[in-house]
């Protein structure tokens, strides 16, 4: 035998299944406990699946770092591929993809952000016009209509934002809970989650085809193209000069719908949740929020990005509450080294942010809730978004809504617990950590 | 004042073109893929570092460094 290092392995495998069992009751506690029974690199197996979970900068550095033909992004992520549709990310080869990825950059593009920032700013204040001087809501709820408000807009224009239905929402939680931990084993099984997704996704394609086609119509009548992210998959090229095959396009949508809805409004609840049980920190976010209104300026997107207080609360909560668990690659092509340990080609390789986020080398007292953390000093230490070429392409629009949704309330509104402070917990119901049920805050008008 | 970019993590955003057009530009890479930032200016006089500052700051990717 050589003295070769290896990770050491999770407790409590069964015959079988591995760790499917205590991975299903809760993920992120799981992979808490992996971390701390075996450090940086543990191993554990699902259904004979070989994982390791690398938990520190310097692992998930090298793991971010490393080509596509070194770790895939596309062999542990194939259960994405009835939900975006073939031709389209893990469903097209990688070179197809990263063309479609940088489509999505061309979209957020600064004078497109600069639209965004008014679009979502106006829709942030139509929302909240008839709350009144005080008032109870909930949050989680509340958040997930704005976004997909302030979402399909950007994306879509205003014509399909105004005609949006309870149906758009309801189809994308279908396709939602068809992303399990049971659709990581086996995403084509006969479940019946599965069906519903299919039939979700089809029904999507019919919705988004229509705007598609109507735009395209719009267009060829010499309109002025509007600003959104559907004229600009519209106008995107791939590099032999070819356009999209415009039935990808509703593809293309869910897809960038799926990295930014839930993501986005859970975000915004868990932020509003953290301000509400810290009244100290939330005055130091309302002052920030003051002068830049009492300068008269509008929440444009110069101002926005100059709320480094806001900003610190924002990127505080998504490291404690990072809304996607974990982010895989697959060793594909040849074994994969990290620090003398060899993992062989086919070994699924997990980071999980909300292990890497509680790391005391880099968060000392990682439970406590600081909006005054230091930024670590290592890029790949703080990895809310990923990190790498892969990083989630949207994260500057990410800031920009959440900070959008947080300065427009808190302009008006202080925020306040309406239950026992306890009561409000972290669930896991998908791969997608959000606040307990009902998340209710109370907003009682600023003096 | 001399400023380098670290490509793995570049996705072509643009911002820092658009705040220091005299030091960045944004060019199409050779694989179709994300566009890649480019260096124009390495060394920027010193009228031009508050604007580099906040190119820096705002990269969504901290793909910019100052050394």
């Amino acid at each position: 035998m050589s003295d070769q290092p290896r990770p050491k392995t999770v407790s409590g495998a069964k015959p079988e299944i591995g760790h499917y069992d205590d991975f299903m009751e809760h993920a992120a506690h799981f992979l808490y406990r992996a971390y701390q029974e075996c450090g940086e690199l543990a191993e554990f197996d699902l259904f004979g699946a070989k994982h390791v979970l690398l938990s520190s900068a310097d692992a998930q550095e090298a793991v971010y770092r490393a080509s596509d033909d070194q770790v895939s992004a596309a062999a542990p992520y194939q259960y994405m591929v009835p939900v975006f549709g073939e031709g389209i990310q893990y469903g097209a080869p990688v070179e197809t993809e990263r063309q479609q990825v940088r489509f999505m950059s061309d979209g957020l593009r600064p004078k497109r952000m600069k639209t965004y920032a008014q679009v979502i700013a106006e829709e942030v204040e139509d929302y909240i016009s008839d709350w009144g001087d005080e008032g109870e809501k909930e949050f989680h709820d509340t958040f997930k209509e704005l976004v997909l408000r302030t979402s399909t807009h950007c994306l879509m224009g205003s014509e399909f934002r105004h005609r949006l239905n309870d149906e758009f929402g309801e189809l994308f939680e279908q396709l939602e809970h068809a992303i399990s931990p049971e659709a990581v084993i086996d995403y084509q099984s006969e479940a019946e989650a599965f069906s519903t997704r299919d039939e979700a996704r089809a029904r999507l394609q019919e919705m988004l085809m229509k705007s598609v086609n109507e735009r395209l119509a719009a267009n060829a009548a010499g309109n002025e193209p509007p600003t959104d992210m559907l004229q600009s998959f519209l106008d995107a090229r791939y590099k032999d000069g070819e356009a999209m095959d415009h039935e990808l396009i509703p593809g293309m949508i869910i897809w960038i719908m799926f990295g930014g809805f839930h993501t986005s409004s859970n975000t915004a609840a868990w932020a509003c949740l953290e301000l509400a049980r810290h009244p100290q920190y939330q005055r130091e976010v309302i002052e920030e929020v003051d002068k830049v209104y009492g300068n008269g300026e509008d929440l444009s997107f110069a101002a926005l990005r100059e709320l480094p207080i806001t900003e610190g609360f924002v990127m505080e909560t998504l490291r404690l509450h990072p809304p996607l668990l974990t982010l895989m690659r697959q060793v594909v092509n040849q074994p994969f080294e990290y620090k003398g340990n060899v993992f062989e080609v086919g070994t699924n390789l997990v980071i999980s942010p909300y292990v890497s986020h509680r790391l005391p080398e880099h968060f000392p007292d990682p439970e406590r809730f600081d909006p005054h953390r230091p930024q670590p000093d290592h890029l790949f230490a703080l990895i809310p978004f990923g990190g790498g070429r892969r990083k989630c392409v949207g994260n500057a629009f990410a800031f920009l809504q959440v900070k959008s949704i947080l300065t427009a309330l808190l302009s008006r509104y202080e925020l306040s617990l309406v239950d026992a402070p306890e009561s409000y917990r972290e669930v896991m119901p998908s791969l997608i950590l959000r606040p307990s049920s009902p998340c209710n805050l109370r907003y009682t008008r600023r003096k | 004042m001399k400023i380098v970019a670290d490509l793995d993590l570049c996705q072509g955003h643009g911002m820092c073109e658009d705040t220091a057009p005299e030091v960045f530009r944004v060019v199409e890479s050779e694989d179709g893929s994300y566009d890649q930032v480019e260096i124009i200016l390495h060394e920027p006089d010193s009228g031009l570092h508050e604007k580099v500052d906040s190119a820096v700051r705002y990269c969504p990717n901290r793909a910019l460094k100052i050394q």
